[in-house]
């Protein structure tokens, strides 16, 4: 159980510590320009351009299995599992 | 509350602001278990500052049969349900019990931005039969180098309340058998015994849910956005499900008792996804990579793929597929064996067992002639296999499938509107 929290534990720090110098390293290797975010405006390019259809995959899931979250900081849980 | 996208709200609100209405409906169904009806709704105000605010309204009705987590019996077996309803059992068939139940659940977000901070608050209640969760989170954002970075940080809380027919089992004990109604819950004919000291169990329990979030997101190219997240749960309270039970087996595999199951009061969870977004000329391709921990032994790995391929006149085909895949917790058993020592914890619901669920469908989007707004049309297939013939498994049980492999499909039918 030791093992298993600190092996989480630097797991956790080096994923951190990737995503800052990912963060903050790549400014200079991507540059996008003003002018050049036409697509990213569109409502498709979205980590969940369907939020009520996510809603209701996260609860299937969720009744489903055994792991929950990744998305967001909500709770809202129910007698499903 | 749901990360940042690629660009503020304020850039797709117009001079006044925009209003979308988002509803769905859920049709469910396991082949020979739960069928679910689930009519969701969510609009969206969103004004020229960036502000929005959103209320989502949903509604469960839940029907069907769940496994009681029993193994097989071996014999011919007959039950009575609380209501009265006798049920035969054929020897290798696993043992459920029929209920319904109907859940109704309202969450709502408000978001502003301040520069290049924007909070966000959002709060949650849903209630069914025998449960009630009330909860809220707090997240706050920072759209950094030129925007081309959001970085995330939140916390939410939720305070869980079960109040199971039967009142609160302390785990591990023979159930009962009770009355009930005609729409009682899995269990209902089950109950907890008498404590030792002769007063009745508690007719309810609390549970609290802190979740931290931290993450970062970056647009990368033109086309490419990608974002990693990092939650952590921490769940204190009772965490056991009253209406499960364990089979104690004898040396042959035959049911000598059952017992209620009995779980930690508390379970930290780790969560670490990875997602991306790219446009291509026309289409997008979604993809997500998660890996989950927690400290009931319980890993997984699930990766999700979506490609929106686009069709002429507004529409859209978009196939998915997720696959996902966890190992047992540490106390999950098939069954107990009679003469042994009782473990401190156990179950045998097999969402804490070994488990792989393997997702495919596709979603197409369309416009209904000339009316505004869009329709979606979502058909998945899902199948969950567990393990059919565990290690632990004696006896007769050994010829059994004790684990089938769950057959489910499932129907969204979606339709979204901005004005």
């Amino acid at each position: 159980m030791l093992q298993v929290m600190t092996r989480r534990r630097i797991l956790s720090l080096w994923f951190v510590l990737a995503a800052l110098a990912f963060a903050s390293g790549c400014a200079g290797a991507f540059k996008v320009h003003p002018w050049d975010r036409d697509l990213l405006a569109e409502k498709k390019m979205s980590y969940s351009p369907d939020p009520v259809l996510m809603a209701i995959d996260d609860h299937i899931y969720f009744s489903k299995e055994g792991s929950t979250g990744g998305m967001g900081a909500a709770g809202g849980g129910c007698g499903c599992n | 509350m749901l990360l940042a996208s690629g660009l503020p709200a304020a850039a797709r609100a117009g001079t006044n602001g925009t209003t979308q209405i988002d509803a769905s409906t859920l049709f469910y169904g396991e082949q020979g278990r739960v069928k679910v009806l689930e009519p969701m709704a969510r609009i969206t105000r969103i004004y020229p500052n960036g502000q929005s605010i959103s209320a989502q309204l949903g509604i469960d009705v839940i029907s069907g049969a769940s496994p009681s987590g029993a193994t097989p019996a071996g014999v011919m077996q007959t039950t009575t349900s609380a209501s009265g309803t006798v049920t035969t059992v054929s020897p290798d068939q696993i043992p459920v019990t029929d209920f319904q139940d109907l859940r109704g659940s309202l969450d709502v977000d408000w978001k502003k931005p301040f520069g290049i901070f924007t909070p966000a608050v959002g709060g949650h209640f849903s209630r069914e039969k025998d449960y009630q969760s009330v909860g809220g989170n707090v997240t706050l954002s920072a759209d950094l180098m030129q925007k081309l970075t959001t970085v995330t940080v939140g916390v939410g809380m939720n305070h869980d309340s079960t109040f199971p027919v039967n009142g609160i089992s302390t785990g591990l004990t023979v159930p009962i058998q009770t009355g009930g109604g005609d729409d009682s819950r899995p269990g209902d004919a089950i109950a907890e015994g008498p404590s030792e000291s002769g007063s009745t169990n508690p007719s309810s329990s609390p549970k609290k849910v802190i979740n931290v979030l931290a993450g970062v997101s970056r647009v990368l190219t033109r086309r490419w956005m990608l974002g990693a997240h990092v939650t952590r749960t921490l769940e204190d309270g009772y965490l056991t499900e009253p209406y499960k039970v364990l089979s104690v087996l004898d040396a042959a595999g035959f049911t000598v008792k059952q017992l209620t199951e009995k779980r930690p009061d508390t379970r930290n969870r780790t969560s670490i996804l990875g997602t991306t977004v790219y446009h291509l000329s026309s289409d997008v391709l979604y993809g997500s990579y998660r890996f989950y921990q927690d400290d009931w032994d319980l890993r997984s790995n699930t990766v999700d793929l979506k490609w929106r391929h686009e069709l002429e006149d507004n529409r859209f085909f978009m196939p998915h597929l997720r696959y996902y895949k966890q190992t047992e917790s540490s106390f999950f058993r098939s069954n107990l064996v009679d003469g042994q020592p009782l473990p401190e914890f156990a179950t045998s619901d097999y969402r804490l067992g070994p488990l792989e669920t393997v997702t495919v469908g596709g979603t197409y989007g369309f416009h209904f002639m000339e009316y505004p707004g869009e329709w979606t049309i979502r058909a998945e297939y899902m199948a969950q296999i567990g393990d059919s013939h565990p290690d632990e498994a004696t006896g007769v049980q050994r010829e059994f499938d004790l684990y089938p492999t769950q057959n489910i499909g499932s129907i969204v039918v979606g339709y979204s509107i901005a004005f």
